[in-house]
Formats: structure tokens, C-alpha cells, sequence
């Protein structure tokens, strides 16, 4: 049986069949809880979870001075610093990557310091962050910066130093590549598939890292709100932001799969 | 002998490893349209001498020049094919051969800046790629990449890609050595092609396009394929002090429709063998070094 294939029908019929387990297990678990303490919020029932909904949705304020419903403020706050954070992350380990695949002076100058830094939980360099950056958005996107850039330029390193034969970039120059035509037209391209491979398996890392510094520091976002639910014991809303939350992954990870088949189609699955 | 004529020169060319002397006193001259077969034992320095060539692993000792000029780094009037790695996997076949079009005719600023007429140029390199790929029976595997392309498919890319530059030396190190022997004798013709348009070329009075050095270990391919071959090896008289170029002749060439006929071969195969494999056989290095003196006898007699 081991590594032998299933139908079709029955592969999605068995995906579906775990949802459905863990969403009936959580309605009996929840029932239960309600019939022995009719006020509890630790497990909301569905309607509970359907006025959490109405609550995340729902615009705040009044009418002469209006403001954004939960959801809004927050999703624009902490994709807003993802985005950001991700970006520069992405750029400078690029940079880096590259150059210490391609050049030994630069390999010999960032080794141990990426080597080093790489260990230290990026989590505990909040508090360098906090105090360099402060409290606005600068400090978040470090956060998430820094938190991707030392693993991705290690692994961007090792693809230029893997990938990147010496005599391909030899034979660019028999076809007359300049030499920034060499690191752009030929060490670039081969190794942009990983560039988007890492990026995607850094996601979940970045939104870790995005997420306890909105915890222990932001006034919005959802690290934020997480928060102040969880205190108020609110989890009707806590449970529905941590299904946003696994969304975004899920979604980013499939946009960065289709991005990486259509700039990538020779790099196979 | 003019010697600007030259496709390559190689003056006085030694390298050593350490202290371990390589190649020795190499001199070695081919002109346009010469399609070159070097053997040797393995080991001999046929690879390094390549690389010495292509400008990757200057020689410690002596020159090289191309049409001329001094060879000190990889530079577009030198083309190689290797046995592996042979292509750009992020490529198509056809934007594999269009490559060296698009590095050689235009910069990354025009490319960047000038996207209107970056995309025209890019067209008739594309158009051109798929004229050279179907001139090589390869029009069907013009939108593949070399992933999905067999062995063979792939060499003959790979020779493509490197002779639609017209370099003034293309240097071939073992190209057919990972393929069957079916392959590997439908790519022979492919430069019996070549050799074809040379001769034509000449006819015509036109410097001839293809001048190509192969470096393979197969005695009957190199004497098929080649007009000439030159054999490096440490066997003769002043062995230790490295390589040299102990044998190098003027042998039959064919057309690529042509029935190859192994038996002519045989008398130089034996040739081959006993100058250049033979380690018991002790000669002068200069005793079959005779190709520049055969074809002058060859031109007085016609
Ligand atoms: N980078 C190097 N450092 C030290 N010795 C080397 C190096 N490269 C090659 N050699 C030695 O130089 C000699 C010639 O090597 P080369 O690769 O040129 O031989 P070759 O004729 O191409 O052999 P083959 O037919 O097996 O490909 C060999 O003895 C090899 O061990
Ligand atoms: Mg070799």
C-alpha cells in the first residue's frame, strides 16, 4: 500500500472528510461546554462565531466622527508592514546572495556575520529593533526584514554557488555577456525559482515574527487585537482572525507558486 | 604564410599543475574552414590546452592568439561546447541560440531603456535562432527547453548556439562522450554539414565560417569528422618534460551523405595508436608532425 495511488474522487473526498471531522468535533466539544456553562466564550458555537463576524465587519465610531471597522484597520496595518518588510528582505538578500555566490571578497566579508546572526532567534532582536527604530512602522518591517533576510541570502548563496556552474558563466562570456550581463541574464534568472521557493516557505516565518512584535508593541493590526481579545476572553473573534491569518499564508503561498510557474516554467514542480 | 590569416596560433605554450609539468612547447596553427581533431591518452592535457584556449586558465608560459589577437580572457571570437551543462536551463532551444545574437548586438541599457526596438531586434534574433535550428534538423524542438530535450537534441542546440556567433574558433571538448552511438553519428554529419558550406565557401572565395577544434577520444570519429588530426601526448623522447603535439596529419574527409568506409581508416587508425598511445614507443616529437608539409605537397602536385 505504501506509496500506491488513489483515485481522484477519493483523494478529495478524504480531504474534505478531515475538514468535516474537525469541524463536527469542535461543534460537540462546543455543545458540551454551552450545556455546562451556558456564558462560556473559550469555545464559541457557530452562531457565536457568526456574530464574531459581524463584529470584526462592523464600522466603529459614530456618525460625525466615523471609523474603519476592526478588520479594515487592522488588515491594512499589518499587510501594509508584511508587504513592506518582505520586500526589503527580499531585495537585500538578493543582493547579498548574489554577490557572495558570485564574488569571494564579498562571500569572504558576509559569511561570518550571516553565519552568526542567522542563529540568533529573530524574535529576541525585537528589542534591538524597538530601540533603534522605535515604535512605528520601521521597527515592524526590520522586524520582518531582518527576520527573512540572514536564512533567504544563505539560501540564495548556496543556489548561486550550486546552481551557477562555472563553465555556463563562462560560455555567457564566449556568447559576449558582460559581466553585470552575466549576473543579470544568467545568474539572476537560474536562480530567481529559489528566490520564490524561499520566499514562500519564509512566509510563515515572517508572519511569526510580523505578529509577536504587533503583540507585544502595536496599537493596531492583527497581533493587536489578537491581544486585546484573548484578554477579554473574546475567542469568537480570536478563532476568526487566526482563520484570516492562515488564509493570507495560504494565499500568498499559492500567488508565489503561480508567479513562480509563469517567470519560472522551465523549473518544473 | 600570412599570419593574420590565422584562425589560431599557439606559440611556444607551456603549463604545469604545481610542479607537475602538463603541456610542453606547444605549437600549434589552424586556419579558417580547418576542422580539427585533437586526441590523447586521457589525462594528457587536452582539456587544459582548451581552457587555455578559451582564455578561462591562462598558460603559465607562451602565447595565443585569435585572428590575431592575444587571448587573455573568454571573449565572443572563441565558442565552446562541453560534454555536460551545454545549455541554459531557463531557456528555450531557440532563445538558447538567440542568446549569444542578443549579447552580442546589444547592451543591457538598449535592452532596458529602448523596449519598442529591443522587442523588433529580438524578433529577427528569434527568427534567425529558428532558421540555424531548422538548418540543423531541430525546427520541431525550437519552444523547448533543454530539460525536455534528449542528449543529442541538446549537444546539437548547444552547437548551434555557439556557431551562429560565427566565433573564429569554436572548441568542442568531448561533445558527443555521454551520447549512443546512433546519436553520436547523425551529429558527426552536423559538422560534416559544416565542413560542406566551408568548401563552398571557399569556392566562392568567401573566408569560410566554421573553423572548429574537437577534442574526443574515439580515433575513427576524429578521422570522420576532421580534416586534420593533432595528437598531444607525453610519449616521445622528452616525455617527462610534458605534452606535446606528436602527431599531426592531414586525413580523408567525407561528405555527410557519403557511406563511411572504416576500413580506410584503419592504416591511420594503427598510426594513430603507435605516435600518440603507444607509451613503449619512443620517438622524436616531430616524426609525424607533417600536416603544413603534406598540404603544400598536396597543392604542387594538383
Ligand atoms: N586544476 C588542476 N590542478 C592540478 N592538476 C590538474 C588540474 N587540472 C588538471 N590537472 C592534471 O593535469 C593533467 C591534464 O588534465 P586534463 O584535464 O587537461 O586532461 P585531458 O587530456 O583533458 O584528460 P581527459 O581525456 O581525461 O579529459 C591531468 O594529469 C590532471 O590530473
Ligand atoms: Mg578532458
Amino acid at each position: 500500500m505504501i506509496h500506491r495511488p488513489i483515485p481522484g474522487w477519493l483523494y478529495y473526498l478524504l480531504g474534505i472528510a478531515g475538514v468535516m471531522v474537525v469541524a463536527c468535533v469542535y461543534a460537540a466539544l462546543s455543545t458540551r461546554q454551552t450545556h455546562i456553562n451556558p456564558d462560556q466564550s473559550v469555545m464559541p458555537g457557530f452562531s457565536a462565531l457568526g456574530e464574531g463576524v459581524v463584529e470584526i465587519f462592523k464600522s466603529r465610531g459614530n456618525e460625525r466622527n466615523p471609523r474603519p471597522s476592526w478588520i479594515s484597520n487592522d488588515a491594512s496595518a499589518t499587510y501594509w508592514r508584511l508587504a513592506l518588510g518582505l520586500a526589503s528582505g527580499v531585495a537585500l538578500s538578493v543582493v547579498v546572495g548574489v554577490s557572495m555566490g558570485a564574488y569571494t571578497a564579498a562571500e569572504a566579508f558576509f559569511n561570518p556575520l550571516i553565519t552568526f546572526f542567522a542563529k540568533i532567534p529573530p524574535t529576541a532582536m525585537l528589542a534591538v529593533y524597538m530601540v533603534v527604530f522605535g515604535m512605528a512602522l520601521k521597527m515592524y518591517v526590520a522586524m520582518v526584514a531582518f527576520g527573512v533576510f540572514f536564512t533567504m541570502a544563505q539560501a540564495i548563496y548556496q543556489s548561486v554557488r550550486k546552481d551557477v556552474s562555472t563553465d555556463l558563466i563562462d560560455k555567457a562570456y564566449t556568447l559576449g555577456a558582460s559581466e553585470i550581463e552575466v549576473l543579470y541574464e544568467v545568474v539572476w534568472r537560474q536562480v530567481l525559482p529559489r528566490v520564490i521557493e524561499n520566499l514562500r516557505l519564509q512566509i510563515g516565518p515572517a508572519m511569526v515574527f510580523l505578529i509577536a512584535a504587533e503583540w507585544a508593541f502595536a496599537d493596531q493590526g492583527f497581533g493587536y487585537t489578537l491581544r486585546q481579545q484573548s484578554k477579554l476572553l473574546n475567542m469568537n473573534v480570536v478563532y476568526l482572525y487566526l482563520a484570516i491569518l492562515g488564509l493570507t499564508g495560504l494565499g500568498f503561498d499559492w500567488a508565489l507558486m503561480r508567479l513562480r510557474r509563469w517567470l519560472c516554467p522551465w523549473f518544473g514542480e | 604564410m600570412q599570419t593574420s590569416d590565422d584562425a589560431l596560433r599557439i606559440e611556444n605554450l607551456s603549463h604545469w599543475y604545481g610542479d607537475f609539468r602538463v603541456l610542453n612547447q606547444i605549437n600549434l596553427r589552424i586556419t579558417p574552414g580547418q576542422i580539427v581533431a585533437l586526441v590523447g591518452p586521457s589525462g594528457c592535457g587536452k582539456s587544459t590546452l582548451l581552457k587555455a584556449i578559451l582564455g578561462t586558465h591562462p598558460a603559465n608560459e607562451g602565447r595565443i592568439l585569435v585572428d590575431g589577437n592575444q587571448v587573455r580572457t573568454p571573449s565572443r571570437n572563441v565558442g565552446i561546447v562541453y560534454q555536460h551543462y551545454s545549455l541554459f536551463d531557463f531557456l528555450t532551444a531557440e532563445a538558447n541560440v538567440a542568446f549569444g545574437l542578443k549579447l552580442d548586438e546589444s547592451s543591457l541599457a538598449f535592452r532596458m531603456l529602448m523596449i519598442p526596438q529591443w522587442l523588433k531586434m529580438r524578433a529577427k534574433h528569434i527568427e534567425r535562432a529558428r532558421a540555424f535550428l531548422d538548418s540543423v534538423k531541430l525546427g520541431a524542438a525550437c519552444g523547448k527547453y533543454p530539460a525536455e530535450l534528449s542528449g543529442g537534441m541538446r549537444q546539437r542546440v548547444a552547437i548551434a548556439q555557439a556557431l551562429i556567433l560565427k566565433p573564429k574558433l569554436v572548441l568542442l571538448d568531448e561533445p558527443f562522450g555521454a551520447l549512443d552511438e546512433a546519436t553520436r553519428e547523425s551529429l558527426q554529419m552536423m559538422l560534416l554539414g559544416f565542413y560542406q558550406e566551408n568548401l563552398k565557401a571557399k569556392q566562392e572565395g568567401r573566408t569560410p565560417e566554421y573553423t572548429i577544434l574537437i577534442v574526443t577520444h574515439e580515433l575513427n570519429e576524429a578521422i570522420y569528422v576532421a580534416n586534420r588530426v593533432v595528437g598531444l601526448s607525453r610519449f616521445h623522447d622528452a616525455g617527462e618534460q610534458g605534452a606535446m603535439i606528436v602527431y599531426d596529419r592531414p586525413c580523408p574527409i567525407f561528405l555527410p551523405d557519403e557511406p563511411k568506409d572504416v576500413e580506410s581508416f584503419v592504416q591511420q587508425r594503427e598510426e594513430l595508436r603507435k605516435a600518440v598511445f603507444d607509451p613503449s614507443y619512443v620517438k622524436h616529437h616531430s616524426k609525424y608532425v607533417s600536416f603544413w608539409e603534406q598540404l603544400s605537397e598536396l597543392a604542387a602536385s594538383s
